[in-house]
Formats: structure tokens, sequence, C-alpha cells
């Protein structure tokens, strides 16, 4: 029937025995479960994943808009002020008071860093804003205001003052747009690389590890049934054997009584006929 | 009298200087060179435009990506150069004259240099970011400076801007103090000793640069205070920077220092008749500040100096009007290359 | 001076860019520079060699106080194949619009990985 299956596929070089088949058996309904498990691991991360691609794209395309718009007033800044202005913030910066820190989150096992944004203020050390969506909003504007003071450091007090803070202002919000925009990347990256890291095992378990465990079982199975098969086999070649034995045994006692009735040597000849039967009775314990 | 003095003597050293700016002011562009500058849709339209003006020669050589910065700088130089080549034609006092018009140049200069300085950067590189109009003698031998304290010792006593920072700055101040209260430090002294100088001159000059200086003072002034609300700055400090000339003194200022807020800042400027009217016009148009405002007036001042004839506002104004027309093509070519199209009519036309 | 804000690491943003773009970054405050000079801003100029784009974006990525690089598009572009092979999570590689290069989304590193996975094409 399905002997020939065992040993077509990939399997695992074990010797055929009942233990090795339950040994087997084990193992794969332990692959059977982990491969359920990852596809579920696969298919949430893949639903983050989606959720933030779209994020990804929007949040870009809202970031170029802004760096525009930052840009735009940098030119408004450089109309009032001169172009000399850029060189004295090149030749200022000393601490940045913009910067990020993290925290993580947990996705089906992958551990993603969230950035916050931390500003800090140079003059006072307090100064401490946590921040991770920019809805801050009213709010915020005073502060922001105030932090752009002390790292400006004043400049542009007696032209363009304004216009300086309009764009650092929006050049901040450019930043904070950037760091939401980077934090989704590198989720994104995260989370792509998990995906494909788990896809690729639950493909290996789908087409490789779980395949071959069952061809293994399916040999061992073949195998042990060819065992009882041939042992079958065997014994009832031997079966035949031993009635072809007592048929022959039977004719030649048959042949004897006719040849009896016509000569005499009576005797000898039923005791090989009941040696002949003793020795079927005992055969056919054996077999049956 | 000083009138009739100026009118007998002027030509005498200045009359040819005098007709080679207003030649140079007829050249500035016109309402109609900035609408087809508008036009434009790339940078090198606005090059093939700006050939067609004086500025004909400027960009000629230029390789072709063009960036607006390019455009600025060229035509600065152009400024540099018209600017030395009357400085070299002229005599004292005006010689004095055009050089007080380079001081807040070389203030600039200066302040950048004492940054660099402080941050220990790279002294040759930051000589390349000075602004030509404001070069000093010393500045070449600058490279051998290294730390702040020779800076003072060996640079800034030689340049003419000694006497200011010799009144209000010590080497202390240079290190501890914030550089840009330095800098409005000794633009204040600048600006006091210049209007000092234009009233020594007297005649038509104190007439048309006094009220010029006075705005430029009162600019200077409520700029500050608007741009220190919320700072640390205190109000000490603050008035400290506030010049002592100007149409706000004593009792604008006064009341200025201790603004708390914009309200407040704007209540008080609404008894002065001229920034009542400024005020208005920029609160008129959503889009303009107090700050364009002011660029406006300012122009008007410049453009008025050449009504009249024998006095030197007109160096002045021929020196603001050209500055103000290289940040008008500086803004419309930002604007091109940004494809910022709705505000590209934010210039300040000057005829 | 750091220590009061948590015990929490923090980390820079840094900007490889054209003059504005880095001035602009500056005035939001992100600038650093380290007792040795070293900056995390880098100007981009029209005679930098694209060698020294390369290098400045190595040493950035590998940095360890480095979240976030900025980067405009047209300098990315330059060195396309080193942004778009660059696949670490941290720091985050973002390209953004300079003032006078056209803004194409589609060219973006990002991008392109998005849309594929969308199934936009690339």
């Amino acid at each position: 029937m399905a002997s020939s299956g065992g040993g077509g596929g990939d399997r695992l070089q074990v010797v055929p025995s009942r233990m090795t088949l339950t040994q087997i058996k084990g193992r794969l309904s332990g692959a059977n479960k982990g491969h359920s498990m990852l596809k579920k691991k696969s298919d949430a991360l893949t639903v983050r994943l989606r959720s933030i691609l779209k994020q990804v794209l929007e949040r870009k395309n809202q970031s170029g808009d802004l760096c525009r718009e930052a840009l735009i007033s940098l030119a408004v800044a450089k109309y009032i002020v001169g172009e000399e202005f850029k060189v004295h913030i090149l030749e200022n910066v000393d601490k940045s008071s913009l910067k990020v820190s993290f925290h993580s989150e947990n996705i089906a096992g992958v551990t993603i860093p969230l950035f916050d944004k931390v500003s800090m203020d140079q003059d006072s050390t307090e100064e401490y804003e946590k921040d991770t969506n920019d809805g801050g909003g009213v709010s915020n504007q005073g502060l922001s205001n105030h932090q752009f003071h002390s790292f400006v450091s004043l400049s542009g007090l007696s032209k363009g003052g304004q216009q300086i803070a309009t764009c650092s202002e929006n050049f901040r919000k450019a930043a904070d747009n950037l760091i939401s925009l980077a934090e989704l990347q590198t989720c994104f990256t995260l989370l792509d690389e998990a995906v494909k890291v788990t896809n690729r095992r639950v493909n290996a378990l789908e087409n490789v590890v779980i395949p071959r465990l069952e061809n293994t079982v399916a040999y061992i199975i073949s195998e042990l049934d060819e065992l009882e098969r041939e042992e079958f086999f065997r014994l009832k070649l031997v079966q035949n054997w031993k009635e072809r034995e007592s048929k022959s045994a039977q004719e030649e006692r048959e042949r004897l009584e006719r040849t009896s009735q016509g000569f005499s040597s009576f005797e000898s000849v039923p005791q090989r006929v009941v040696d002949g039967l003793t020795l079927n009775e005992e055969d056919s314990d054996i077999i049956f | 009298m000083e009138d009739i003095r100026d009118l007998v003597a002027f030509n005498v050293d200045d009359g040819y200087i005098e007709a080679l700016v207003r030649g140079y002011k007829s050249s500035l562009l016109t309402s109609i060179d900035y609408v087809n500058l508008t036009q434009c849709e790339t940078l090198e339209d606005v090059r093939m435009h700006l050939n067609g003006t004086e500025y004909s020669t400027v960009l000629q050589d230029e390789p072709s990506p063009l960036s607006p910065s390019v455009i600025a700088e060229k035509c600065s130089a152009k400024l540099v150069l018209d600017f030395q080549y009357i400085r070299s034609q002229s005599t004292y006092p005006l010689t004095k004259f055009l050089d007080y018009l380079t001081y807040p140049y070389m203030i600039d200069n200066l302040v950048l240099l004492v940054t660099g300085t402080l941050h220990e950067r790279d002294i040759g590189e930051l000589l390349e970011k000075c602004n030509p109009l404001g070069t000093f003698p010393a500045m070449s031998t600058l490279s051998i400076v290294s730390t702040p304290e020779e800076l003072y010792r060996e640079i800034l006593i030689d340049t003419p801007l000694a006497p200011y920072f010799a009144e209000c700055v010590s080497f202390d101040d240079l290190t501890e103090r914030n550089i840009e209260i330095i800098r409005n430090v000794l633009y204040k002294a600048y600006l006091e000793d210049f209007y000092q100088f234009c009233k020594k001159i007297g005649g038509t000059t104190e007439k048309m640069m006094c009220e010029i200086l006075q705005f430029e003072a009162d600019r200077r002034t409520i700029n500050i205070t608007l741009n220190s609300l919320g700072s640390k700055l205190s109000r000490e400090e603050r008035e400290n920077l506030y010049p002592s000339i100007g149409s706000l003194v004593p009792e604008g200022t006064w009341k200025l220092a201790r603004a708390e807020d914009v309200q407040s800042v704007h209540s008080i400027l609404e008894s002065y008749d001229l920034f009542r009217r400024l005020l208005q016009s920029s609160a008129d148009n959503p889009g303009k500040s107090l700050e364009d405002a002011f660029i406006e007036y300012e122009v008007q001042l410049s453009k008025k100096t050449f009504e009249q004839q024998f006095h030197y506002g007109v160096f002045y104004g021929f020196l603001k009007l050209r500055e103000q027309e290289i940040r008008n093509i500086l803004w419309i070519c930002e604007c091109i290359s940004q494809r910022h199209r709705s505000g590209i009519s934010n210039y300040v036309t000057i005829f | 001076m750091q220590s009061h804000t948590k015990t929490k690491q923090t980390k820079l943003l840094s900007v490889i860019g054209d003059e504005d773009t880095v001035c602009g970054f500056l005035l939001a405050g992100i600038g650093e520079v380290s007792q040795n000079k070293e900056t995390n801003y880098f100007i981009v100029k029209k005679d930098t060699p694209v060698s020294a784009i390369e290098e400045t974006f190595k040493r950035f990525t590998s940095r360890e106080d480095i979240a976030v690089v900025i980067i405009n598009q047209f300098v990315a572009e330059k060195i396309r194949e080193l942004v778009h092979s660059y696949r670490a999570p941290i720091p985050a590689v973002l390209e953004i619009p300079s003032k006078d290069q056209p803004y194409d989304l589609s060219q973006d590193s990002t991008v392109k990985r998005v849309r594929q996975m969308l199934g936009l094409g690339a």
C-alpha cells in the first residue's frame, strides 16, 4: 500500500522502532504547536507593521511640508537680519538642548524603542520637558519660546529677533516631527526584521521541519508494517509448507492404507501419521 | 548760514562723488525690474533678467547651478566694490563719515571673531565669513591670535572700535558676558558717537542724518524691548542697551524698560505718531511684521536723502538702499528656489 | 547638568545637509560640540567631495550617542547606495527636503521599502 512513501522524502536517520516512533511523534506535535504560535506572532507583527507603514508615509509627507515651511521662515529671517546671522548660529553651537531618550514597548515579543523628546534649557538645569506627541499645544508655546532665547543667546536682539524666533520655532516643530518619524521608522525597521525572522521560522517549520518529521513517522510506520508483513508472510510460508507436508503425509498414509489392504505391514505407518499430526497441532498454536 | 557754506564749498571736495552716488542711485532696480524678477521660474531666468540691469557683469562668470546665496554674495561684492571706490575718492570729513558707515559691519565681524576665538574655531575660516565692508587692517594678522585675551590686547585696541570697547567692555566682559549684549553695547556706543559726529558736521547733513540715526536708535530700542520680553535679560540690562539718542528718549525708553509684555509695548508706542502709523500698517496687513514696517520706513528715509543736495546723507541712503535691494533679490531668489510663490512679493520696492 | 533628567540615557540628533538646513536645526537647538571639537552636524557645500559625505554618514550612523540622522535628500542622493543599504534601526536615517532641490518622496529609501511592502511598486 503506502510502502514506497517512507523512503521517498527527506527524513531523519533513525532506527525504525516503536520507541523512536513515539519520540518523533512527540517532536512533530511540538513543531506543530510552535508553528501555530509563530504564525500568530507573525500575524500580530504584520498587523502592527501595516498600521505603521501608513503612518510612516503620512509622517513623511507631513515632515516634508514642515521642513519646507521652516526653510521659508529661515529665508524670512535672512531677509530681515541678513545672511550673517547663520554664521553666528554656527559659531554659537555648544551643548544640545534638544535630545532624545528612550523607553521601550513590547509587541509580540519584539522590543521596540520609543523616542521621547527631551528639551533642556541651558541656563536653568531644571527645565525638563517630555512630550512624545507634538500636540503639546498652547502650554508648550511659552516654554519653548523661553528656551529659544537661552539657546540662541539673544541673537537678533536688535533686529529680526521675532523672525529668528519663528524660524527656531518652526525648525523645532520640524525636529519634533522628525523625532516621531524616526520612532516610526525604527519601529518599522525592527518589526520588518522581526516579521522576516518569524516568517523564516514559520516557513522553516512548515516546509522543512514538519515535513521531515512527518516523513520520518511515515517511514517508521511503513518500516514497521513491512516487518510485520514479512513476519506474516514467513509464517504463512511455514504454514503452507506444513500443510503441504501434512497433505503429502496424508497421501502417503492413504497410499499405504491402500497398499496395506493389499499387503500386510500395518503397524509402522500409523505411527508416523500420529507424529505428523502432533507436529501440526503444535505449529498451529504458535501461529494463531 | 551753515546751509550756505554747504552750497558754496560742498562741490569743491565732494561734488564728484555725490554725482557718482546719484548715478548709482538711478541704476537701482525699479518696481518693473522687480515684477520681472518675480515672474522668473528658475534662477537662470533671474540671471538673465539681472543681465539687463546694473548687475549685468556680476553673474557672468558664475558656473551654472546658481544658489540664492551665491547671487546675493556676488551682488554684495559689487556693492563693496562701489563703496570702496567712493571711499577712495573722498576727502576728510567725508572719508570719516564713510568710515562711520562701515563700523556696524566691523562690529559684526569683531563679534563673530570673538565668538570664534572663544569657541576656539579656526580663525582663517571665520575671516572668509566676515563682511568685507567691515574689514580692518589688523584683521589679516588675526590668525596668530589664539586666546581671547590676546585678541583683546593685540587686535581690538588697534581697530577704530577701540574707544567703544574701552568705554563699555572690559576684558572680563569679553569672556563672561553674553556676546549679543556686547554687540548691542558696542552698537549703542557707535550710534551715539556717529550722532555726535553728524552734529559736528552740521548743515543739511546734520538734519538728514540725525533723523535717520534717531530712527535707527528708536528701532533698536523697540526691537530690543520686544525681543527681550520673557528672556533672561534683566530690566537694568535692557535699559543699558538703549541708545541715548532718538525720539523715544527719555520718557519712552524709561517706560519701555519697564514694559512686561507686547501689549504694553504697543500701548507705549501708540503715543508716538510715527510708531503708531508703523504699528497700524503692520496690523492692517497680515503677514507683515513690525520689522517689515521698519524696513519700509527706513527705505523711505533713505530715499528722502536724495531729495536734497550738498550733504552726506546720500551716501548713507545709497548704502542702505543697495543693501535693501540685495535683500530683495535674495528674498526673490529664495522664493523661486523654494517654490514659495505666495510670499514672493513680500519685498520692499524702492523706486 | 543632564543628571537631573532622570538616569535615562539621552541621545542626540544629527544633521547632514546644506548650510541653511543645518543652521535651521541648530537654531532648533540640536547642535552639540563635544570636548574634542566633534560636531553632530555636517555642512555639505557645492564642492564637498562625496567621500567626505560618505565618511560622515558612516561616522554618524556608528556613533553611540546619536539617535537620528537627518539628511537632505539631495545629499542622500549622492550616497544613495550607502543610505539604501543602511538597515539598522538606530540611529534612524531620515531624508528631508532641501530648499533649492525638488523633493521627491518616491526617492526616499524608507518610502521605497514601505511602498514595496504595501505592494504599490517600488
